[in-house]
């Protein structure tokens, strides 16, 4: 079995990490190429036009996967309200109208998740022991959560590193040493190590960094190649930047604590009452609450980062201006039509915006 | 007496029987907004964020205009009907979105109808709604038995006679139709192919060239849930049998060509075109995939539908 996957974020490295345990001659893991340009080029070429974005990069990662000859391929599924349950339809459809002989494996997202991918990881990997298939799984959970916690002083660093881009060069190296990491005790030194070489980066002490929030649709929030490396570009710009969204806390959540009655949300939603008071899909609900979050938080101003269509974004978008929480949002809708000269020009007007918000401490009042 | 408004849009075509039924039951007034015109969908289309697709900007226009004439909006959050399968996000957040962009609005009644979340559930949204009515929960009990016996009263009307949600609302007979040699399924949400100003009166032009029009309301709900099983299985959307449904069960039975008629930037349409127009290159049946904006105009589509239908007649002679 040669199993194929699309990118996501940070995901492959937690797969390579339960391949590397649970590999045999019979099964391995295809790891597809990072996201290029090209991989967009197939996915928009092959998907139906008005398809959102995370459609078309997923299937063009898809189809670059069964190049290199995955005859088994993962796609998330769920019964959620937005376009994510019908991914693996459609696009198993057009793989079998492509003439690529990989069938479908799909992880359930909504209900019976952890027992959904036990099962899968047992299966895949032709019945090994229990105790082997979820101790890989929390060694890659832990590499998982190790990238995210180093990712997070990343974000601080960068908006007031001395020499632009030493954080994000020492995130990389992270990133390569701790996919080669084979324990997780050797994951958590180097964690530890990372962290202490990110606060030693030479720094601008009387920087004061204005303060942003991502929020938005998940796919695109964490995938950098979807959103051209926002995250990055604001802290050239001196923004720090700050996510709730991350995946190492979403498989905590909704795999373990959700079932013990804790919800990571719950504040958030509460805090989106007043404006909308149920669930509408995707991540809406929680982009209109985590709005009020970041202007009571005192935050300069949130970039709210969608798929072009996306659903939940844009009744999340629609709601957004009129809540009482006063804050500067750029909204800012990703598609294979996007450019980063474009987005850039934006940011810097964005900047320029909160700047003077801030110098002028008029945060009570409406621009 | 009370007023109740209902906006001309979304799923005033399908439910409005029902809706009005309710309500007159309780003691209230209905009022219906006009039919849709340009300046319904200009008030519309500057509230929203221009993303919104054109069913939900004309939305915000019924409720633009109606915001001064009633005392409550009905606007009902239809987030699910049926067991894992839900409505799509803009329906779902519906009331909110009218509440935060039409600030004049009067106060909106927004029951949440979720089939996931059980009866009780259920029952309690209604009641929250009839309370501003009545205080007799027997008198409510019996205004909603009545309602839902209209809605399968209309139901069964429209899939009996073969009329469409016009002819059933205000009960006019079916057009004679004329020896025509041509039967098009027409298929599309009913918000958008009975609404004229946006549709641009396609199923009254296709009429007029002598066309048999047939529609997915035409057909009953369990032959279109039954077909919509044959092809994805599960249905994802509360509303996939009137689009994925109807379409394998009009390229099943045979009919001459399939017009969808999808607004632009409908998510759930674009994932379920695909699968139609599929199934379409299979049994070799004519497509023709039309994507309506408030930019689009009558006379680009008009000639799109008289190329389709000349392709489609020269096939027909040609197979002939």
């Amino acid at each position: 079995m040669r199993i194929g996957f699309p990118h996501f974020g940070n995901v492959y490295i937690a797969l390579k990490a339960v391949a590397r345990r649970l590999e045999s001659p019979g099964d391995v893991l295809i790891t597809p190429p990072p996201m290029t340009q090209h991989t967009l080029d197939l996915g928009v070429k092959y998907s139906p036009a008005e398809a959102c974005l995370p459609y078309k990069l997923t299937l063009g990662s898809l189809i670059e996967a069964c190049e290199l000859g995955a005859d088994v391929l993962i796609q998330a599924r769920g019964t959620g309200i937005c376009r994510l349950g019908y991914y693996a339809k459609g696009q198993e459809q057009m793989l079998r109208d492509l003439n690529y002989a990989a069938h479908f494996l799909t992880v359930d997202i909504s209900h019976h998740k952890f027992i959904g991918i036990m099962r899968l990881m047992r299966d895949v990997t032709h019945n090994r022991t229990w105790h082997e298939i979820i101790s890989s799984f929390f060694f890659a959970i832990g590499k998982l959560s190790a990238l995210d916690r180093i990712e997070k002083v990343v974000h601080k660093i960068r908006a007031v590193e001395l020499e632009k881009g030493t954080a994000s060069r020492i995130y990389r190296k992270a990133i390569t040493s701790i996919d080669e990491a084979t324990k997780s005790k050797e994951v958590k030194e180097l964690t530890k190590e990372y962290i202490e070489k990110l606060n030693r980066v030479p720094k601008d002490i009387t920087a004061e960094p204005l303060k942003v929030g991502i929020v938005g649709e998940i796919y695109v929030v964490i995938e950098p190649f979807a959103n051209m490396d926002i995250e990055i570009e604001l802290g050239k710009l001196g923004i720090e930047v700050e996510r709730t969204l991350t995946i190492s806390r979403w498989v905590k959540y909704s795999l373990f604590l959700n079932y013990l009655g804790l919800d990571e949300w719950r504040k958030v939603h509460k805090l989106a009452h007043a404006y909308l008071d149920h669930d509408i899909g995707g991540d809406g609900w929680e982009s209109v609450g985590e709005k009020v979050l970041y202007a009571r938080n005192g935050f300069d101003g949130i970039i709210h980062l969608a798929p072009f269509t996306c659903m939940p974004e844009i009744v999340a978008e629609n709601i957004m201006p009129s809540t009482k929480e006063d804050i500067p949002v750029l909204a800012v809708t990703c598609d294979e039509q996007q450019s980063k000269q474009g987005m850039l020009t934006r940011l810097e007007a964005f900047t320029d915006l909160i700047g003077f918000r801030r110098r002028r401490g008029e945060h009570g009042r409406r621009v | 007496m009370v007023t109740v408004g209902i906006p001309r849009a979304l799923l005033y075509y399908q439910y409005y029987p029902m809706w009005k039924v309710f309500l007159e039951k309780l003691g209230a007034e209905v009022v219906v907004s006009l039919p849709t015109n340009k300046s319904i969908l200009n008030s519309g289309v500057t509230r929203g964020v221009q993303d919104t697709c054109l069913p939900v900007k004309v939305f915000f226009g019924h409720v633009v205009s109606l915001a001064d004439k009633c005392d409550f909006m009905f606007v009902p959050a239809v987030t699910s009907l049926g067991k894992k399968s839900y409505n799509c996000s803009k329906l779902i957040g519906l009331p909110n979105m009218a509440r935060a962009l039409i600030p004049e609005c009067p106060p909106i009644l927004d029951p949440e109808i979720n089939y996931e979340k059980g009866r009780y559930n259920l029952y309690r949204n209604i009641y929250e709604v009839g309370r501003h009515f009545t205080c007799n929960p027997f008198k409510l009990k019996k205004a909603v038995e009545e309602a839902w016996a209209s809605n399968l009263d209309y139901r069964n009307k429209m899939s009996d006679e073969g009329i469409t949600h016009f002819q059933a609302i205000d009960c006019k007979p079916p057009p004679d139709v004329k020896s025509s040699s041509l039967t098009i399924a027409v298929i599309g949400h009913p918000y958008i192919i009975y609404d004229e100003y946006v549709s641009h009166r396609l199923i009254s032009w296709l009429q007029k060239m002598e066309v048999k029009v047939v529609t997915p309301e035409m057909v009953s709900q369990e032959e279109l849930d039954a077909a919509t099983r044959r092809l994805v299985g599960v249905p994802h959307w509360s509303f996939e049998p009137e689009i994925i449904g109807a379409g394998e069960y009009y390229l099943e039975t045979g009919v001459d060509g399939i017009i969808i008629v999808a607004a632009f930037g409908c998510g759930p349409d674009s994932m379920m075109l695909g699968m139609v127009q599929h199934r379409a290159k299979e049994f070799e049946i004519p497509l023709l995939p039309l994507s309506l904006d408030e930019h689009s105009s009558e006379g680009g589509l008009l000639t799109r539908l008289e190329a389709f239908l000349d392709m489609v007649r020269r096939r027909k002679r040609v197979c002939v």
